[in-house]
């Protein structure tokens, strides 16, 4: 059994982050089947907003896991995370429109194996692991989807398994230029296995306030989305990508000024080219 | 017969490549303190100990090399995708990958400062203005190098994987190479020269890292010179024999038998092996404070 650490407290109940997290994802993605009905491309960068609001509850619920004393595990559970989202998302995509849902109900399955192997055959006996580890699942999934339809446009699996190809100007569609015949879909895994841990790995400590890993993870999720809108131009149109882009980068700014803007909030002292100051009492 | 010279030739270079990319690396992840150092400058200031060493945790090694190399092969993959030459799309993709891990880098150590605070761990901006450029250079030669490599298993020895996937596999790889050869160097000795060669880190001096160098502060460029020097090239050398040899006994013994190149794996591992050993008694005979195997450090 282990003994929880306290971390941050305060801030938004996490069962509110939750709710906010799964309820935008699932709006969100869904927003980009404006696509398929109005038959363009230009509401794909809504998949990344999706990840983007599923990254930030995933950040929470890192936060509750590994308060119990998982310093080194941090890393891994973002590994997990999307190892069983990445499952989840490629079998939810091949159920058409109903993709987002199905993709969140195969997640919750997938997480609830992998929390009860955790606590009842490896022994971690941590509380909150299946129920970490079910939302965990889920939010990898959204992260995989979402991104995955900002790529390329759409999140059913014949879109992510067809690309275009031209050869003597005549346009022709094969497996290997899609984002799964490409393994683009590998990028998206490591962009958000790094991205889901990388907010409360790098805030934790005595001092972490939620807000500032908050506002980390919407960051990592911007910067995550900069570089799938610069890979969608191999997917989608140039102008569709483009306002992508936008999008990401002014998100990632925003986000970035704020991060550092709280990061001098919450620093001791924020000096330029000074020596080490001792603490009084020496060493 | 010409086909296989050809063979070892784009191996040579493979490997080649390879050596340039885990020297890279490992200078790379010392600087920023990644890794096995991390725990030692992340535990200084809770222990009183105030430094002015860059602390970047973004992951472990591999994991974040995963993300890197992939990320950086993907891009590549895509600007190749719209008919952008090869080397000018790798580039690209490796310039924006290294943009990535900038970021990344900045937001790792400002989250980590801030949060020791009630330590009394000041934000030294300066830091984070000249070392991450340098891990930024550096990242840019290991990225660069390994999606080069990549791209020429894949278009001269007929590798069947996309690109992207390679990248991750290599960069997975290339992270535990530098995790595992470089960073004992900095993080076992450099970091604590003022216990005995080998002794490991006991309880009493931890996070008593040295602070100060030959003259004034010790920050991480001073590591960086260090690792350069030492850390690097090991880790180049295990870095550039691995992809070395897997290329090796694949493109050589392939031809003879589909069983060959499986069979001189399990030998190779196996005369490392016996090398290591020896190699690891005999520094602990003539080198150590300690000659009982159990002493390992951790």
């Amino acid at each position: 059994m282990s003994v929880k650490v306290e971390v941050g407290a305060g801030g938004i109940p996490h069962n509110q982050v939750l709710i906010y997290g799964l309820v935008g994802s699932l709006v969100l993605i869904y927003l980009t089947y404006l696509n398929t009905y109005f038959q363009t491309q230009y509401f794909a960068f809504f998949g990344g907003l999706a990840a983007v609001a599923a990254l930030i509850w995933g950040t929470d619920t890192i936060k509750h896991l590994c308060s119990y004393g998982l310093g080194t595990g941090v890393p891994s559970a973002g590994m997990i995370a999307l190892g069983s989202g990445v499952i989840a998302a490629l079998f939810g995509a091949t159920t058409g429109v109903l993709a987002p849902i199905v993709t969140v109900i195969i997640a919750a399955i997938i997480g609830a194996v992998a929390g009860l192997m955790a606590n009842a055959v490896v022994r971690m006996d941590i509380p909150v692991m299946v129920i970490s580890l079910i939302e965990l699942a889920i939010v990898g999934a959204m992260t995989v989807l979402g991104l995955a339809a900002m790529a390329c446009g759409t999140f059913e699996f014949l879109g992510m398994i067809t690309g275009t190809v031209s050869i003597l100007g005549f346009t022709i569609q094969t497996y290997e230029t899609s984002v799964i015949g490409g393994s683009i879909i590998a990028v998206i895994f490591m962009l958000g296995a790094i991205a889901i841990q990388h907010s409360f790995n790098a805030c934790l400590g005595p001092g972490e306030q939620q807000d500032r890993t908050l506002t980390l993870a919407a960051e990592c999720g911007f910067l995550s989305m900069i570089t799938v809108a610069i890979i969608s131009f191999a997917f989608i149109g140039m102008y569709a990508a483009l306002v992508a882009l936008v999008v990401s980068i002014i998100g990632w700014f925003y986000t970035y000024r704020k991060y550092i803007a709280l990061s001098k909030r919450d620093a001791y002292a924020w000096l330029d080219a000074q020596p080490i100051m001792e603490p009084k009492g020496g060493a | 017969m010409e086909e296989i010279v050809f063979g070892i030739g784009i191996t040579a270079l493979a490997g080649a490549l390879a050596t340039v990319a885990g020297a890279a690396e490992d200078t790379e992840s010392d600087i920023g303190s990644q890794g096995d150092p991390n725990s030692q400058v992340q535990l200084a200031p809770q222990m009183g100990y105030i430094h002015r060493i860059f602390n970047k945790a973004v992951a472990g090694e591999p994991p974040a090399y995963g993300l890197w190399v992939a990320l950086g092969a993907g891009l590549a993959w895509a600007f190749m995708a719209m008919q952008i030459n090869p080397i000018l799309a790798i580039v690209l993709g490796s310039a924006l990958a290294v943009f990535v891990q900038g970021v990344y880098a900045t937001t790792a150590y400002l989250g980590r400062t801030a949060s020791l605070a009630k330590f009394g761990q000041p934000v030294y901006i300066d830091i984070l203005k000249s070392m991450t450029t340098v891990t930024m250079a550096h990242a840019f030669v290991a990225i660069f190098t390994t999606v080069a490599m990549c791209h020429l298993m894949i278009s001269a020895l007929g590798h069947p994987f996309p690109l992207p996937l390679l990248g991750l596999v290599w960069g997975i790889a290339l992270g535990a190479a530098g995790s595992a050869t470089g960073n004992p160097f900095y993080g076992k000795e450099r970091q604590y020269q003022e216990q005995k060669f080998g002794a490991g880190v006991p309880i009493s001096a931890s996070g008593n890292i040295v602070r100060y160098a030959e003259a004034g502060q010790r920050n991480s460029l001073d590591n960086g010179f260090f690792s350069a020097k030492l850390g690097g090239p090991a880790s180049g050398i295990c870095f550039g024999l691995i992809v070395f040899f897997e290329l090796w006994r694949t493109v050589v013994f392939e031809e003879l038998n589909i069983w060959g190149p499986i069979i001189v794996g399990v030998v190779v591992i196996l005369i490392f092996a016996i090398i290591d050993r020896y190699i690891e008694v005999w520094a602990r005979k003539n080198f150590g404070p300690y000659t009982t195997p159990e002493e390992a450090s951790s």
